[in-house]
């Protein structure tokens, strides 16, 4: 080894970098099977199939390929149909979802472990047997099917009208400051007087719903084989996505900026929209996506409670089943091409977000780390 | 605006948090609540400030009851012990959040925030976010933001406890100052003795959901109201003696006068002595004393700390000497001394009142 000598200072020499195996290192040929076998597989079960439904679809042009989306009244409806059950299962899932999830994570009651246990059961009850539950409760020989064929119309002004009057209660109690000196306007009112408004709220409603005919007259309310039963069967699969999102999101962040806006002076209202939704909304967003994929795609559930009235009860799914049954192939891969575009949509949305959310909770074990007690 | 919190009791299931506490915090002062953790400091706290209710009892501000009232009626600002800050938010929205949902109008309202982040010392970094600022900012960005509504009390819940040493000092005095300028009714949570002698006006000690002692600082500590103030504020050393006819004997060969108990029967007492109130000598003196070994000497700050064993009884104490007096005696380990108190506190315990 020889040194060379700057000024008298001693400087090593350059140390060539050495291809050093490290210990815990497998040897290569593990390595390069391993890595093949795994390809290999995602390839032929994964890559290969979504091809080909990109390919069978296009098999025959543009052209077929959009008149078979567009031109067959019935696959439009059927894409018309989707569009209107998701977005409804959606929000309604979302409701759901955000109050399980507050429930769960900020409050301690009995029931609670119950609850937590319920919201995972649509994942593990067959959705074939979710379907065959809201048959047999509103089918027409079920629990309430036949009470809603005859007077099921007649009974929904009603209820409207009672919700509506429920929730002017419900906001008066919940939203009324607790001081006394704190109220101003409305907020004065004997609850003698928001009683008698919520009456005449009531009165006014149900007045309102049969003068401009909101419900049809000499018509029977369908569940089952009709678009309800698609919103309860879809909305029943996909119920724990938002809520398994947001619980663990919730407990993270925990309630203590909550409390700070409630002593700050806000409303829970504004508490939830100033402070829980901004720390969540990744989360939530989250769980939209994984909803609204599900959602899209459910057969099962659906199957049974469609009916497959062609053009009327068809679903996305059930029409490609339908198509490919009547051995339309590319009909039925147009079809399939869209929900896969959906699919694969939602796929690059999630991985986007995942770089977000991890980015909240690193923002939390952060300051957690600084709570430590000195 | 004054707190009266009159016999409220707490459980948390099976656990009791508070039984029957009374308090009362007098207009414009700066009270402590001192305590072990699980004393039940911060449910007292929290119920004070409504984020939790009382099973039984009543809150008044001013005379006026406002149990039934929500947190965001009582006009309280409370500081968490984790700051709780909105981390989504500026530090300029953050001190104005609490003006911003009582409808206060934004120009008015940023005139509010920057006085407010003068009065912290934070000014130009309102536009930065929580993650941004060092645990001490954040403290202050707390405070501010639960002093922005002009509140009629302040409650901080151990607010210096995630701090490194240095900047707690700092910040104890600063909230000291503040406290004068501002004349809130304030009251905070501490398991520091040291931080609630230095920073409360009175200081209220509380052990297993109940008051052991309200009092100033010095009350407290000089003239502690039984055996639990005076083992939980600072260092103490516990001789096991017996009380007779005025005399109490602390160890073999060392009998002080205490004249509060007369009584001819014999009584088993623990007498408690602080470090620093232990003198010693290199040579007997005319007070009774006792002799001792110093086992270890610690000449570390601003006091040495001495670790004694007594030849009598083998029992270890610790006493306190100033640095003068360390470098007069010039002590070693190994050294034979003379031990004695120059003030005890004695303690009756309750069984063996009942023993008798």
């Amino acid at each position: 080894m020889h040194v060379e000598t700057l000024g008298g200072v001693a400087v090593p020499p350059p140390v060539a970098p050495v291809a050093v195996r490290r210990p815990q290192e497998d040897p290569a040929w593990v390595r390069v099977s391993l890595i093949t076998i795994a390809l290999a597989s995602i390839a032929v079960l994964v890559v290969i199939p979504i091809v080909n439904v990109f390919v069978e679809a296009l098999a025959a042009g543009p052209g077929v390929y959009l008149q078979s989306l567009f031109g067959d009244p019935d696959t439009r409806q059927s894409i018309l149909l989707t569009l209107t059950v998701v977005p409804i299962a959606l929000c309604a899932n979302l409701l759901f979802g955000v109050t399980a999830a507050w429930s769960i994570s900020r409050f301690q009651f009995p029931g609670r472990t119950l609850l937590v246990a319920l919201i995972d059961l649509p994942f593990s009850v067959s959705p074939v047997v979710a379907g065959l539950m809201f048959v047999l409760i509103f089918g027409l020989q079920g629990y309430f099917g036949a009470f809603l064929r005859r007077d099921g119309y007649a009974v929904l002004p009603y209820l409207f009208a009672f919700w509506g009057a429920a929730l002017l209660v419900i906001g008066f109690a919940l939203f009324r400051p607790t001081n006394p000196r704190a109220r101003r306007g409305p907020w004065r009112a004997t609850w003698l007087a928001v009683l008698s408004a919520s009456a005449v709220l009531f009165g006014l409603l149900l007045f309102a719903q049969q003068a401009l005919q909101v419900w049809p007259d000499h018509k029977s309310l369908k569940i089952i084989f009709a678009t309800p039963g698609l919103v309860l069967a879809t909305s029943f699969v996909t119920f724990p996505f938002v809520a398994r999102e947001l619980i663990p999101v919730m407990d993270a962040v925990g309630p203590d900026e909550e409390l700070a806006a409630i002593s700050l002076g806000a409303s829970g209202w504004q508490m939830f929209w100033h402070v829980t939704v901004p720390n969540v909304k990744w989360g939530l967003v989250y769980g939209i996506i994984l909803c609204n994929a599900r959602a899209m795609g459910e057969f099962g559930a659906v199957y049974v409670v469609s009916g497959h009235i062609a053009g009327q009860t068809d679903t996305m799914p059930l029409r490609i089943e339908k198509l490919f049954q009547e051995y339309n192939l590319p009909g039925s891969f147009a079809v399939a091409s869209v929900l896969t575009l959906v699919a694969i949509f939602t796929l690059v949305v999630k991985a986007t977000l995942e770089h977000k959310v991890p980015r909240v909770t690193a923002r939390i074990g952060e300051s957690t780390a600084s709570k430590g007690k000195p | 605006m004054s707190i009266q919190v009159k016999n409220v009791s707490k459980n948390f299931g099976s656990f009791a948090a508070l039984t029957d506490v009374n308090l009362e915090v007098p207009t414009g002062s700066l009270l402590a609540l001192l305590g072990p953790s699980g004393s039940g400091k911060t449910t007292l706290l929290r119920i004070i400030a409504g984020l939790e209710i009382a099973d039984q009892g009543t809150i008044h501000h001013d005379q006026e009851d406002i149990s039934q009232f929500t947190a965001r009626d009582r006009k309280v600002g409370f500081v968490f012990q984790h700051y709780a800050l909105f981390r989504h938010m500026t530090i300029a929205d953050n001190i104005g959040y609490g003006l911003r949902v009582r409808g206060v109008k934004k120009p008015e309202r940023e005139l509010r925030v920057n006085e407010l982040l003068t009065l912290i010392r934070l000014d130009g970094l309102g536009g930065r976010y929580p993650g941004q600022l060092s645990g001490g900012q954040r403290q202050r960005v707390a405070l501010a933001r639960a002093l922005a509504a002009r509140p009629s009390v302040l409650l901080l819940d151990e607010p210096f406890g995630a701090l490194d040493a240095k900047v707690r000092t700092e910040l104890r005095q600063w909230l000291r100052k503040l406290h004068e300028e501002i004349q809130v009714t304030s009251v905070f949570v501490t398991h520091d003795q040291e931080e609630a002698f230095e920073v409360a006006d009175r200081v209220v000690v509380m052990n297993n959901g109940k008051i052991e002692q309200v009092g100033t600082p010095g009350e407290v500590f000089e003239h502690p109201a039984n055996r639990f103030v005076m083992d939980f504020l600072g260092n103490v050393n516990v001789f096991h003696g017996r009380v007779q006819r005025g005399l109490a004997s602390v160890a073999p060969g060392l009998d002080l006068a205490y004249p509060d108990y007369q009584h001819v029967e014999a009584r088993n007492a623990d007498v408690y002595v602080r470090p620093h109130e232990l003198v010693i000598e290199s040579d007997q003196s005319d007070t009774a004393s006792l002799r001792a070994k110093v086992v270890h000497v610690n000449p570390a700050g601003s006091r040495t700390k001495v670790e004694l064993q007594l030849l009598d009884s083998g029992l270890l104490v610790n006493a306190e000497i100033t640095g003068e007096r360390f470098a007069e005696l010039d002590l070693k380990s190994g050294d034979t001394v003379h031990v004695s108190p120059r003030r005890v506190r004695v303690f009756i315990p309750e069984q063996s009142q009942q023993a008798h």
